[in-house]
């Protein structure tokens, strides 16, 4: 059997998807890293269906439990419950939901004003190049953070903001990437030909030029949404994101600074969130990267 | 190239950097000018509270603080008074915001040194034992924390640490520089860990570096993976060179090969990356400084928003963005001066 299905594949050249697959399936942490962001995707997808209680129902009488294997725990609040009674394991759930959202949304419009923007800079060039490019050298010299703490103080905190001044500070990465691919392939032959053949600017920047941009693309807007949702975990953390009682995760640790002598589990669980969803996306991200950048594959 | 040349070049090269930063500090100034205005309030109400004030006083205050002048007018006599090192004046304090922030500097510099000494010290060797053991157990370990490194969200890294060891084996205290208690003296350097030598207290200088370690440790995780990945990923490319092949044909040890062949060349990549980490480590601090309570120019910003002091907000955020320019700048050069490659590039 096994015998047979190498002699197939060696006969017919494997489409893109296939070989990329290929390679991605090798490295055994990617793959680990797919499968939980998969579950974290469900869980945030499903939260309604799967979180045991709302994310805001208050408890009163069973608040502060610890995890129910733990000495007083209770089994209907299997990772016990925070200060107002609110079960933890919930929040968590819809917190995926929030952290994910944020996450995929940074990239997103991040994504589209970075590739415009370095689209159009490489393509102008001149002064439209200079001035996009100062811009970003400046947003890049600001410290990310504080960058964040500047454009959520002018805008006031709360969730949609939150994403605006993350995407800010993720820009200039995405412009700086396109921008540089971009410049790189304009002197390609098959740029060329196209431009002879009269194809339009807009036509020649987006449907000619960048589709042989979007591999480091790729592997940085998935490396993007881990970045983001630490970055507004951090936010959060500060008071200066989602409001309560909006169960996002960076927002429950600051909740629960003050029971760190007494409760140390509702301190720890958030967190704990954070690093495995991050840690699962950055894992798949650089499998991404293996995969998709003959460059760095294997390094 | 000419010996002799070289000077000459590296002073080109550098001032030709310094005069692209021109325009970026130019951007930098402005955007802070239009972001306090964007700020929701108008400062004379914040100065004046709630009750509001007459007609006359208004206009009073306005005139006195240039409100009544033309935007581009108040543009200029900002950029003025940047230029004469008034970064204006703290609304909580009534300080001058360049004073509060220096003496609020040192703090952070302690801390950013010394997470950056603790993420080389341990990143550099250990990234190149995970290279030259390349597939070991200690390669996949090494690789599998610097993930869970790159990926940790420090301020809750920070709880976890003061949850352990200061709260379940007491080993260190929770914030702060220094016992307050039993030691004091001024500063000199306002590094609390030579001032603390300088002062002869009997064990002064050891609760100071308790008090350092796990914010060291705390902000120095992320640049630690990086660095720690960088000199990795930077080693294996060049153990695959071909002079550190031919140095191997001559039979030199696999000591010197490493240390001298090619360690020199992979430590250029991993030099401009732990530059890169400047602005990261002031971010960074931030969060430290919040965890910590420890006493710098990150936790300064946090209670200048909590406070609406939009002064020290604009001056804070100009004067940490200005030093992360000048440090990229540094770092340019620097890299020009080991890599003729870039200089020639420029």
């Amino acid at each position: 059997m096994r015998a047979e299905t190498s002699i197939r594949e060696t006969v017919a050249p494997p489409t893109p998807l296939r070989a990329f697959w290929d390679s991605f399936s090798q490295n055994r942490g990617a793959v680990g890293g797919l499968l939980v962001l998969i579950g974290i995707v469900v869980l945030a997808i499903f939260a309604e269906f799967i979180a045991p209680y709302s994310s805001i129902e208050q408890f009163r009488a069973f608040s502060k439990l610890p995890p129910a294997w733990v000495e007083g725990g209770n089994w209907a609040f299997p990772l016990g419950t925070d200060a107002l009674g609110r079960d933890i394991l919930s929040r968590l759930i819809f917190g995926a939901r929030i952290s994910l959202f944020i996450g995929i949304a940074v990239m997103v419009v991040s994504v589209i004003a970075g590739v415009s923007l370095g689209l159009v800079a490489a393509f102008l060039g001149g002064f439209v190049d200079s001035l996009i490019m100062r811009v970003m050298d400046l947003i890049l010299s600001i410290p990310s953070l504080v960058l964040a703490i500047l454009v959520v103080s002018i805008l006031g905190p709360s969730l949609p903001n939150t994403i605006v001044a993350v995407s800010v500070v993720y820009l200039p990465n995405y412009v700086r990437l396109v921008r540089a691919s971009a410049l790189g392939e304009f002197s390609k032959d098959y740029v060329i030909a196209a431009k002879v053949a009269g194809v339009g600017p807009l036509r020649l920047m987006f449907v000619t030029v960048l589709p042989n941009c979007l591999a480091p693309l790729i592997v940085q807007a998935a490396l993007g949404v881990s970045n983001a949702i630490l970055e507004a975990a951090a936010l959060g953390f500060l008071g200066l994101g989602a409001q309560p009682p909006t169960p996002e995760w960076g927002s429950m640790l600051a909740d629960s600074r003050e029971f760190i002598r007494s409760n140390p589990w509702i301190v720890t669980l958030p967190g704990l969130a954070i690093l495995i969803s991050v840690v699962s996306i950055n894992l798949f991200g650089d499998g991404l990267r293996d995969a998709l950048d003959p460059k760095l594959r294997r390094s | 190239m000419y010996l002799q040349d070289k000077p000459l070049l590296m002073i080109k090269f550098l001032v030709k950097r310094l005069l692209l930063t021109v325009p970026t500090f130019i951007a930098l100034m402005f955007v802070t000018f239009v972001a306090i205005r964007l700020v929701p309030g108008d400062p004379v109400e914040v100065r004046t509270g709630e009750r509001g004030i007459s007609a006359e006083r208004l206009a009073y205050f306005r005139h006195e603080l240039g409100l009544d002048q033309p935007v581009w007018k108040q543009f200029v006599d900002y950029v003025w008074q940047l230029l004469h090192g008034d970064f204006g004046t703290s609304l909580s304090t009534s300080e001058k915001v360049l004073t509060e922030f220096f003496t609020l500097f040192p703090a952070t510099l302690e801390l950013a040194l010394a997470g950056m000494l603790f993420s080389i010290i341990i990143g550099i060797p250990a990234g190149i034992v995970a290279a030259v053991k390349r597939g070991s157990w200690f390669d996949h370990t090494l690789m599998g924390a610097a993930v869970t490194g790159f990926s940790m969200p420090i301020f809750w890294w920070g709880l976890l640490l003061i949850m352990l060891v200061s709260e379940g084996w007491g080993l260190t205290p929770v914030s702060g520089r220094i016992d307050m208690i039993k030691f004091y003296f001024e500063p000199v350097t306002g590094f609390m860990l030579i001032d603390s030598l300088l002062s002869d207290q009997k064990g002064a200088f050891l609760s100071a570096l308790h008090h350092l370690v796990l914010p060291m440790i705390v902000l120095g995780t992320y640049p630690l993976a990086v660095i720690a990945r960088m000199t990795r990923s930077s080693m294996l490319e060049v153990l695959s060179e071909d002079y550190v092949r031919t140095a191997r044909a001559k039979g030199l040890s696999e000591f010197r090969v490493i240390s001298l062949h090619a360690l020199r060349n992979a430590l250029i990549p991993v030099l401009t990356v732990v530059g890169l980490q400047v602005g990261s480590l002031l971010a960074g601090a931030v969060l430290t400084e919040t965890i910590f309570s420890w006493p710098g120019v990150g936790k300064w910003l946090i209670e200048s928003i909590a406070r609406r002091d939009y002064p020290a907000l604009q001056g804070g955020i100009l004067l940490i963005s200005s030093l992360v320019i000048i440090v990229n700048v540094l770092v340019d050069v620097l890299y020009g001066a080991i890599n003729p490659r870039i200089r020639h590039a420029g």
